[in-house]
Order: C-alpha cells, then structure tokens, then sequence
C-alpha cells in the first residue's frame, strides 16, 4: 500500500465540478418538476442507518454494504438504498396519517468501496414509492411514471421490461419435480447464466415434455413483446392475470413501444413478491434502474399495506443524456481598482437586479487574465466605456 | 441496423469463432489479417471485432463497450461479472482440476495453493470443507510444487501433457470449461433482435 496523497480522495468517492453541478442540477430540477405535479411529495432520510435495521433489509447484498462502527459499537451503513429508509419512515410514522402516500427522493446512496473503476462507491439516485395501495393500477402508475420521466429528459431509446416473480414461481414449480431444482434454477436465472440453466435442466433427468417446455421457456421469455405469448406455459393464475391486465393499462397510456416482457427476470431478494421491472437505454452500459413491488419488505417493517416503485440511477441517466444543453447563463465580470469599489459595487448591484449574473473582480488580483475572462461572455471595467465580450 | 461491437480473445479462439460466424452465414470476409490490429470492422455486416486478452473480455462486454464477447467459462466463474451467459459455444474445451506431486498429503496446517484462478479455488476449498491459502500466480503454475511453494496448483488442463511432463499428478476435477457467449444487459435489451439472431444462428453451428 502507498501511503495516501494529499490530493486523494477515500476509494470510489468522486467529486462534482462546476460544469457537472449544474447538469446534476437541471436533471433534479426536472424531475422535482414532474414528480411533484404528479403529487409525488420529497423526502430525505440520514444518510447513515444502522445495519440491523434497514442495512439487513436491503435489497442491496451484505457484501456490497458501506459499514461504520458508531461509538456505541453498533454497526452503522451508509444507506445503499432510498427505499428501505423510506419503508421504514413510512410504516413507522407517516402511513399512520394518510393511505396512500406517494412519496419521492432525490438522494446520493452508497456502496461498498470496490478497487475496479466505474463503480462509484456513493451516487445519486431519484426515484418513487407508492405505498398503501395493492392495485394493479398502482404498478402501472409506478412505470409510466418512470418512462415518462424519461420522455421528460428527451430520451427516446430506452426500453423498459417487466417480469412477475409469481408467474416465474408457477412456471418452476409445474416443470421441476423438487422444491431444490426451482432453487437451482432461479438462482441461475439471478446470475443471467442461461447457459448454466439448460445445462441444468438436462441434468434433473425430467419427463421428457418437462425438460422441452423448459428449454423451450428459456428461449423465449427473456424477450416477449406480447403477454399472450406467455400463456401457454403457465396455468391460469392470479399472476397471469394480473399481468394481462397490467399490459392493458400500459397500451392505454400508449406505451407499450417502450415495453418487453421478461419472465425469467429474478430478484435474489425474496421480497419482491410480484411485478419486478428494470430500465436501459442507449449510451450506458449499464441499467439505468429497476422498480417493482416489495410488499414483502413493508412486512419487514410491520406492515401489510403493500408498496411499489422504482429509482433511476442519476450518473447512468447523465451518460445517456450527453447532448444536455450545458450553457452557462449570460456571465458578466465588472473588474475594478481599489479606489473604485463603489462605483463597481453599484455596477454589479444594477446588472444583477437586471437579472445578469454578475461577478465583482478586483482587477489587480488576477494572476492570467485572459485565462479569467475567457469563462464571462461579457466584461465590464470600471471607469471605462462598455468594452465588448470576447 | 445497429452496429455490433464483438470482443474477441486472440488467437486459436478467435479463429474457431470466426469459422462458426462464416458457418452462420455472416458475410465476413474469408481471411482476416491478424498482425497486431486491435480492431477489425466488417462494415458488410455492421459488426465491429475488438481483440482482447481472455481474461478481459468479460471487463470490455460487462462495461457496454463491446455489446457481446467470447469468453472462456473459466474467466465467467473467476469473475463473476454482470453478464448474460447466452451460448455454449462448445469451443476450446477443458477443465479446471488441482493437481500436485505424485503421493502427496497437503500441509496440515496451511495448505497452500497456488493458482491463475483464486477466487474458483477459493470456493472449491470451501465447498468441500478445507481451508486454505492462495497464492495467486500469473502463469507456468507447474512449478510451484516442484519447486516447494505450494502443496496444490488449480489450472485448467486440457490434454494432461503439461502436468505429466512437469511430473505433476491430477488429484481433484473442478469444473468443466468451455468458450461462452456473453452479452451485455443494455446491449441485449437495445440491440435484442441483433443479438437473438446471432444467437439462433450460431446455435446451429454448434456440435
């Protein structure tokens, strides 16, 4: 290990310049915007929890948690996620005041320090949880949400699909002969090993009309347009159902481009008990976020109102949205001597009431300046006529 | 049509992938010149080769920059990475094994392995109820126990040569190994009908 350098900063920490500060910015502008028109209140939670409480209940891997210590020696995370915090606010004090709540966040989260580039240990996530409603209506309302805050962005490459842990469960439980071989196989399909799932299915030594209808599930389920093309592997179901009816509501609000189905899509938390979504798009190699419904993480925390929602991640959205306009707003310097600071200072005092934004500058102070004045559309000398911008 | 960006590992793998592509049916040209380029573009096909170490393949296709690649299962298991494992190509079989001097016992206390590998070994000591050190090596992992470093190697053997002319015994078969193809997840979702086709087709080509 070299010892630390002055200038670092601790693994996976980054800092936010100038010209990414105002990005980071409008996006939280706009999203504030438009979840808030849609009723949809903001909330910040600490950023440290302890670990026994929404650290456990996660959804985020032990592994992949930033633990502290506190000085009571109980073990402390910084929070991976928004909504199990949320969760927790929300059934211990705010659902006993209104059902349901729709609540919102935009809020920077953390991981555990990982040595590989790309993976930030803390970032920004924006999101919402509805809480308090079982309906199908409500899941529908958490993904058109989430596509048309992306449409809000001007993004017009994404995709969104949508599995059910239910249907999955069903379609395992009919085609294995054991409850250890539907373990087996979902695991597989958390890791995205679809080689690893054929091979394992040949292997179980399953009837013949068994093995065939699985391998032939694993061929087509990651990547359904339709939900009728699903039908013919599961019973009738609730689950089913309620994903004939979920597809419906998402035509209705004319977003159904945007939209594939795929049931073999697992969560490793047992939680999501239901409707489970995750969210790409051109330009990041990586997801831009997931959503879905955890009644079974309120349960955690003592509640049976049943939630849902999603989160974007704000550096992934960042990447996608390159051609965000970043104009800085008309810039004006006003450089002065020492003996005229009045008059400098009612210089600047009148181009900011003229809603300018307006920089006071003590000539003498400035070590290279072209290099300063190159960042102003416009300079200003005291005691001199206007002189023009560069 | 989207362009297709495919990392490759060089070498014998690259060129029995490239003949499973032509089997296919892609419209690549006959011969590739190999020489030190990186990437080749086949603009017939809009598809684009990056050439990789194999044990970076995985890094280029979980990071999105190559939107799917050919990697070595033994590379999968060492890395974990976020991936979609979409084809057993069937392709440059082996298997992962540990092996060690002729009648030996390993040390009691610390065993020690030395391997190319320390996360599968790792988890394959574990799994059977053995604890023990890893020392991790870049290569020529034979001679670590002719030399006294270490008591096991775990290496991927293909035909057994390598490990009878050093002297070395097989003791433990790990796992199975052969080239997968991966994608990445934004890729297999934005460029899905691409990346199915390649799939359905070189299926084919499989034996």
């Amino acid at each position: 290990m070299s010892s630390i350098k002055m200038f670092e900063k601790p693994l996976g920490m980054r800092d936010t310049f100038p010209q990414i500060y105002e990005k980071v910015e409008a996006v939280r502008n706009t999203g504030r915007d438009f979840l808030c028109s849609r009723g949809y209140e903001f909330i910040k939670t600490p950023a440290v929890e302890y670990f026994d409480t929404v650290g456990k209940a996660s959804a985020i891997a032990d592994a992949h948690l930033f633990k502290l210590v506190d000085s009571q020696g109980n073990t402390l995370v910084l929070r991976p996620d928004m909504t199990t915090p949320i969760a927790r606010v929300a059934t211990s004090k705010l659902l006993k005041e209104m059902i349901p709540i729709r609540l919102a966040y935009f809020a920077s989260v953390f991981r555990a320090q990982e040595t590989e580039g790309g993976r930030p240990a803390e970032f920004d996530q924006m999101g919402i949880e509805l809480i308090g409603d079982n309906s199908v209506f409500a899941d529908a309302e958490v993904i058109v949400t989430a596509m048309e805050l992306l449409q809000q962005y001007g993004l017009t490459k994404f995709k969104v699909t949508i599995g059910h842990a239910g249907i999955l469960n069903c379609i395992l439980q009919d085609y294995t002969e054991s409850v250890e071989q539907q373990d087996i196989l979902r695991t597989l399909l958390v890791q995205r090993n679809y080689v690893g799932f054929e091979e394992a299915v040949e292997s179980f030594d399953l009837p013949k009309a068994k093995t065939d209808a699985l391998l032939q599930f694993i061929e087509e389920a990651m990547n359904l347009k339709q939900i009728k093309d699903i039908e013919k592997y599961v019973r009738k179901n609730d689950a089913l159902e309620y994903m004939q009816q979920l597809a419906k509501l998402l035509e209705i609000a004319n977003l159904a481009d945007y939209v594939a189905f795929d049931f073999t899509l697992s969560s490793h938390m047992s939680y999501y008990t239901g409707m489970l979504f995750e969210v790409f798009a051109l330009g990041s190699g990586f997801p831009l976020g997931n959503g879905g419904r955890y009644d079974g993480l309120l349960e955690v925390f003592g509640s049976k109102v049943g939630a849902t929602g999603f989160s974007i991640r704000v550096d992934r959205l960042l990447e996608t949205l390159d051609g965000l306009a970043n104009e800085r707003e008309e810039a004006v310097v006003v450089l002065f001597e020492e003996e005229q600071f009045e008059e400098a200072l009612a210089k600047v005092q009148a181009l900011r009431v003229a809603g300018k934004q307006a920089t006071l500058q003590l000539r003498s102070s400035l070590v290279d300046e072209k290099a300063f004045l190159a960042y102003f559309s416009e300079v200003v000398v005291v005691g001199q006529e206007e002189v023009g911008g560069e | 049509m989207n362009e297709l960006t495919i990392a490759m590992p060089k070498g014998r793998i690259f060129e029995e992938a490239y003949q499973m592509l032509l089997e296919a049916g892609f419209n690549l040209p006959e011969e590739v010149e190999m020489s030190r380029k990186l990437m080749i573009e086949i603009p017939e096909e809009k598809i684009r080769f990056i050439l990789a170490k194999p044990m970076d393949v995985p890094v280029y296709v979980e990071h999105g920059v190559a939107d799917i690649g050919i990697a070595g299962k033994d590379v999968l298991l060492e890395q974990q990475r976020e991936v979609h494992e979409l084809l057993d190509l069937k392709i440059s079989t082996c298997y992962i094994a540990s092996a060690g001097l002729p009648n030996t016992m390993m040390n009691e206390i610390a065993p020690r392995i030395a391997t190319k590998y320390p996360n599968i070994a790792m988890k394959y000591y574990k799994g059977i109820g053995e604890q023990v050190e890893i020392i991790e090596l870049n290569g020529s992992i034979e001679l670590a126990p002719m030399i006294g470093l270490a008591d096991r190697i775990v290496d991927i053997v293909s035909t057994g040569r390598t490990l009878k002319e050093n002297g070395l015994v097989e003791y433990e078969f790990i796992t199975d190994v052969s080239s997968r193809l991966i994608a990445n997840p934004v890729s297999y979702r934005m460029k899905g009908d691409r990346i199915i086709d390649l799939v359905r087709r070189l299926k084919k080509c499989v034996n």
